[in-house]
């Protein structure tokens, strides 16, 4: 481009639109690179986790494997870095700070949040009687997937996607009473006839806050992700 | 009667940087060097040039060891670049 001092109205008009329209593009394909990493790093890990869950579970440990979640944020650092270089140069338009805030609120809630069920476990488990402790016992998964849906409805208002929103208020809330009440544990009960879950019923159940995670993962973060890299 | 296009940006570069600043908060040099397909050192005479009028302000800084120049739109300069819209529409005749 060169400096060119008699230039038409239409012209101008013509630059403005085309500058805008390019660098609005080339915002959308790094914000949208972002999601895409950060999605698919959640989906493998709500994997592995489930893995992990499932053979600890055989030794009798439960659940040990959740505390994996607090290397995700990492990991996607890592893989945005490796992945993401485009980013380096790209500026920041509102709608991709407003997404990246958004995303960025949900992972310091859920670090915090996580961290002082571990600690109020840790603590309750050595002050309290057991019957005590498993009533007062902070359940992570619905307060997470709650979390979640409003993060992906707050993304779906910023990219103008009415189906995010629909899906983030309606998963977040149905996901919350779902884990809230253990209505997986109730269902894989009622199936099996038992009064209490076998092993290999209540290795489902643990698994069942992955399967949830995944499916968040899935069209929350990577969908719209592919979405705006995709956005012409 | 027609009003006046603001000088400084009826120009094909820096107005293509302006319109760039405008949808961004900041933006860095490779970056609009790249958008805007100029050269380096055209590109940078040109951004003096709105930087001295008080249109964009540019920080010089470092990312790691490497030199870095980030550009910002000020308030001065989208107030020109939204008068020179409105200077635009007259002769587009889109306007009132």
């Amino acid at each position: 481009m060169e400096e060119t001092k008699n230039m038409t109205a239409e012209r101008s008009l013509e630059i403005i639109t085309q500058q805008i329209a390019q660098s609005r593009h080339a915002v959308s394909k790094v914000t949208g690179q972002s999601l895409f990493i950060s999605g698919i790093c959640t989906m493998c890990m709500a994997v592995v986790i489930a893995i992990i869950n499932f053979i600890l579970i055989n030794h009798a440990i439960v659940g040990l494997g959740h505390l994996l979640w607090l290397v995700l944020p990492i990991v996607i650092w890592l893989f945005s870095r490796k992945y993401n270089k485009e980013r380096a140069h790209a500026p920041v338009d509102i709608v991709g700070s407003l997404v990246a805030k958004t995303w960025s609120t949900f992972a310091w809630f859920v670090i915090g949040f996580f961290v002082i069920a571990l600690i109020w476990g840790f603590v309750a488990a050595r002050v309290l009687p057991i019957e005590s402790w498993a009533a007062t016992q902070i359940k992570v998964t619905p307060v997470i997937v709650l979390l979640m849906g409003m993060a992906i409805t707050i993304t779906g208002h910023i990219l103008k996607q009415r189906w995010l929103v629909i899906f983030g208020t309606a998963a977040g809330l149905i996901c919350f009473i779902w884990e809230h009440f253990g209505m997986g544990q109730t269902i894989v009960l009622m199936l099996s006839g038992e009064p209490h879950l076998s092993l290999s019923a209540h290795a489902a159940t643990t698994m069942l806050p992955c399967l949830t995670i995944f499916v968040f993962a899935l069209v929350g973060l990577m969908l719209p992700g592919l979405m705006l890299k995709r956005q012409k | 009667m027609f009003p006046t296009l603001d000088p400084l940006l009826h120009s094909e570069l820096r107005l293509a940087v302006m319109s760039l600043l405008v949808s961004t908060e900041e933006a860095e040099f490779p970056y609009i060097k790249e958008q805007t397909e100029a050269t380096a050192g055209n590109l940078s005479v040109q951004i003096d040039k709105l930087s001295a009028a008080g249109y964009i302000e540019v920080e010089k800084t470092f990312k790691g060891k490497k030199p870095c120049t980030i550009c910002r739109i000020t308030p001065t300069g989208l107030k020109a670049f939204e008068d020179y819209i409105q200077a635009l529409k007259t002769y587009l005749n889109i306007g009132k």
